[in-house]
């Protein structure tokens, strides 16, 4: 099966800095894959290029049978790959559905001809926000922002969701919605790509993980696989002492 | 939003009853002057607002077009076309060069754009004074003397202020308004869900450079006479700054209520010196500024609720007695 | 037209009214560079210092050098004030909000002086305002010489004061990350109220100097003011050791423009620079030269 999303080579340098280094990774298509690292390790980066926000020093981005190295943001999400924020971005002055409404009258690319509102409406009902629907995005906690979130990114019907540490500054009962959110949404076959600190929901969710430190690809594989690998277990804990 | 609904026929029946002026008194030159300039002001305000308060790009560079709108009905009256046909023209003329200077100055955030177009409107003013083969330089052109009457200019004026917020209205309702509201309050997040941030910022200043251009155009019917200093001055490119942020930058009557104030205020002011009324301005700017940043509107809205909050109380109040 | 002579005669008038823009743009250079503030009111006080020393001039005959010093301190309490009252409250809004508060605070200061002193151009005259000093065999104006001394003098103290005292390492410090300038202790409310009473003192004490040169009314800062934002952007927005270069670019391009066309085009040099800079090199010079290195 053709992967959804695939990465050859993804190279950031910022002046002296090098940020991500020759990353190549397959994503499958219909599945979770989870991106994990610690700090700093370039995971954003990886996104930022992913969705345009930013261009590859060197490095390709291939999605389906499409070269998108370079595209402009929206462009990109108009062909089907859209992105979360780790700090979330809601338009602060919109309503919660006026803020989907603006993804589904513009991210679609035409797949939603025009039903956008009926799609924005639908979409805050599969989220759980259709009772916000009036108020003003910055009436919305910190839990309901994150699903603001996620449905602005689903209103553009997309193939591909970045989601972008969804997870985090949620409490645990919010946190265990969410992850029943990200698999309904696995469910209605998007392919989900996702950077996670949460180490239990990673492992749970996911069909593969990636790991990325200082920038470098160190272990692809299925989620148990990948936990024990010595590498991963030094970028996070550091070097073993001997004796 | 009701309120935004209401506004279409609320704006259309103000329009009638200002459109019957000229008929219950159509010797009072004062008032239809006062009219016209006030409706033209509306027009730009509005136009303006576009840009600058639905996507958040504040221009201080639109005298550029209003000089070329002015300047293209001129020449082209000159050459012997009648005046009404010149305003379209003069309109595609400011939306050609909007294009033009747009297209690299809308890339700057907010102050940089700002500053970016003072530096635009006063270069187009020192090379139209040079330009004095084509403009007539420092003595301007005079234009010919056969104008319609005073009350023909008002109602054209007014028509062309009340298609402008017929304009502004569709937009704001428009998923084109939507999206300029979203890039406005977050540029990034509304690239990346698909706006096109960059045709609808072009798009907003070109459609309201076309409306101050055909305004420019009618002004200079309306005056005979054109000179750089005056329509290309900064002073005109403030005055539609001070109306749309004092009326309420961003809303829909904002520009409306701005105009008509800054015109009565001149009006009344026009005691000492003839800027007087932009002291007044600058007060009220900075105080808005600081209190109430959504301007009159916001004003009228702040004293509005509790009004309304205690008639409906009032109402209910009545009611329970008779039915008790 | 394009004698040796002219040339360098052409080139010292060039150096010489760099020296002023130098001294004009910092003002402007300092609010921006520590509150990342547009101070569209430095016209203002531009205008308000020309207009001081003309009242010291002419109630006490003190000579307009020495009015643009006495204009320092008390244009430094006066952007202290602004600071405190107006600026403080809308910095945490948009940054357009600074701005156009500025701008209403320039019409203010505008119509005011029109209101005071009437709209008709004044100017000073002083025993040597027509005075000329022969110089490497040209006849220079002696009013040019000396903004170019004060400047020179008052640049070079600015320059070691900016590098050798608490107050100008903390002032570079916050220009470069705010946030870490609280982190290492620096009053960073304290800093953006000394950085606005400077540079307000600055244009106070610009307006001052000018006086020398040029004639003003109420309306006069307006081009000015335009002209420093070209020069801190050609410079490097926020490089304050940028201005003395931008002032350099600005005022030898234009100096030369003029030799290729009309006198009365030249202030469109700064605009069309402004434009083509803020969009190509934002930042500036500075931002140029250090691409080439990496």
């Amino acid at each position: 099966m053709t992967p959804a999303l695939v990465l050859a080579g993804i190279t950031k340098r910022f002046g002296g800095l090098q940020a991500v280094q020759d990353v190549t990774a397959e994503i499958a298509s219909g599945q979770i894959t989870g991106l994990i690292g610690p700090n700093g390790a370039g995971k954003t980066t990886i996104f930022r290029i992913i969705s345009g926000a930013m261009r590859p020093t060197a490095g390709r981005i291939v999605f389906g049978d499409r070269e998108i190295t370079g595209w402009s943001p929206h462009a990109v999400c108009r062909l089907g790959i859209c992105l979360t924020h780790q700090i979330v971005r809601p338009f602060p002055d919109l309503t919660v559905l006026e803020n989907v409404l603006v993804s589904a009258s513009f991210g679609s690319g035409g797949r939603l001809r025009h039903s956008a509102g009926a799609e924005a409406e639908a979409v805050l009902e599969f989220t759980g926000l259709i009772a916000r629907r009036d108020l003003p995005a910055s009436a919305l906690t910190l839990a309901e922002r994150k699903r603001l979130e996620i449905a602005r990114a689903l209103a553009t019907r997309p193939s591909v969701l970045l989601l972008d540490e969804v997870l985090a500054g949620l409490n645990p009962a919010e946190s265990q919605r969410a992850v029943e959110l990200v698999r309904q949404v696995k469910a209605r076959g998007v392919t989900i790509f996702m950077i996670e600190h949460v180490m239990r929901a990673v492992m749970a969710l996911s069909d593969r993980v990636l790991v990325i430190n200082h920038g470098r690809l160190i272990a692809d594989g299925p989620p148990a696989h990948v936990a024990d690998l010595p590498q991963v277990i030094e970028a996070y804990l550091g070097k073993r002492l001997e004796g | 939003m009701p309120a935004a609904r209401a506004s279409l026929p609320s704006a259309f029946g103000l329009v009638l009853l200002l459109a019957l002026v000229p008929v219950l008194a159509p010797g009072n030159i004062t008032l239809l002057n006062l009219g016209f300039l006030t409706f033209l002001y509306v027009a730009q305000g509005v136009a303006w607002n576009i840009l600058g308060g639905f996507a958040g790009y504040v221009s201080f560079g639109y005298a550029a077009f209003y000089g070329l709108g002015a300047y293209t009905t001129a020449l082209l009256w000159l050459a012997g076309w009648p005046p009404l046909l010149t305003y379209p023209a003069a309109g595609l003329v400011a939306a050609a060069f909007s294009l033009i200077v747009g297209g690299p100055t809308l890339r700057l955030t907010g102050p940089y754009f700002s500053i970016a177009t003072i530096g635009v409107g006063e270069a187009m003013r020192i090379l139209m004074l040079n330009l004095d083969r084509i403009t007539g330089g420092a003595s301007g052109l005079n234009l010919p003397t056969a104008v319609p009457s005073k009350a023909w200019f008002y109602l054209l004026a007014l028509l062309i202020a009340a298609a402008a917020f017929t304009v502004a209205a569709l937009v704001r309702r428009s998923p084109f308004g939507l999206g300029l509201q979203a890039l406005r309050m977050d540029l990034e997040a509304a690239e990346g869900l698909g706006v096109r941030t960059a045709l609808f910022k072009n798009l907003a200043h070109t459609l309201s450079a076309f409306i101050v251009g055909a305004c420019g155009g009618l002004y200079a019917t309306y005056l005979q006479f054109v000179h750089p200093d005056t329509v290309f001055s900064f002073t005109q490119s403030i005055s539609l700054v001070l109306i749309t942020l004092i009326g309420g930058i961003g809303t829909l009557w904002g520009p409306v209520l701005g105009a008509a104030v800054f015109y009565a205020v001149q009006d009344y002011l026009q005691t000492s010196y003839p800027t007087f009324h932009l002291l007044v301005y600058g007060v009220l700017l900075i105080l808005i500024l600081l209190f109430e940043p959504r301007g009159l509107v916001g004003l009228a809205g702040r004293l509005w609720r509790p009004l309304a909050a205690a008639v409906s109380r009032g109402q209910a109040g009545a009611g329970a007695g008779r039915t008790g | 037209m394009f004698s040796a002579e002219n040339l360098i005669s052409v080139g010292i008038a060039a150096l010489l009214t760099a020296g002023l823009y130098a001294i004009m743009s910092y003002g402007l250079a300092i609010i921006y560079g520590v509150m990342k503030v547009i101070n569209l009111s430095n016209a203002g006080f531009l205008m308000l210092g020309a207009f001081l020393a003309l009242v010291y001039f002419q109630r006490w005959h003190l000579d307009p050098v020495l009015g643009a010093f006495v204009n320092l301190p008390i244009f430094f309490a006066a952007g202290w004030i602004v600071h405190r009252l107006l600026v403080r409250r809308v910095v945490t809004a948009l940054p357009i909000a600074s701005l156009l508060l500025l701008f209403g605070l320039w019409l203010v200061l505008q119509n005011l002086a029109l209101a005071v002193w009437g709209g008709e151009d004044q100017s000073i005259i002083t025993a040597y305002t027509y005075k000329a000093l022969p110089v490497l065999g040209f006849r220079i104006p002696v009013t040019r010489l000396i903004v170019f001394g004060v400047a020179l003098v008052v640049l070079s103290i600015l320059h070691f004061a900016l590098g050798h005292t608490y107050l100008g390492k903390a002032l570079r410090a916050t220009v470069q990350d705010p946030v870490a300038g609280l982190l290492v202790g620096i009053d960073t409310e304290q800093i953006n109220a000394m950085a606005f009473g400077l540079g307000t003192a600055f244009a106070g004490f610009a307006g001052g100097l000018l006086t020398l040169l040029f004639s003003f009314n109420p309306d006069f800062g307006g081009t000015f003011q335009l002209k420093s934002f070209t020069i801190i952007v050609l410079g490097g927005l926020e490089n304050l050791a940028g201005v003395t270069v931008g002032a350099a670019i600005l005022a030898f391009a234009e100096s030369y423009a003029v030799l290729f066309m009309r006198a009365s085009l030249q202030n469109v040099i700064a605009y069309a620079l402004l434009v083509v800079a803020l969009i190509v090199m934002p930042g500036g010079v500075a931002q140029l030269l250090s691409r080439r290195r990496t």
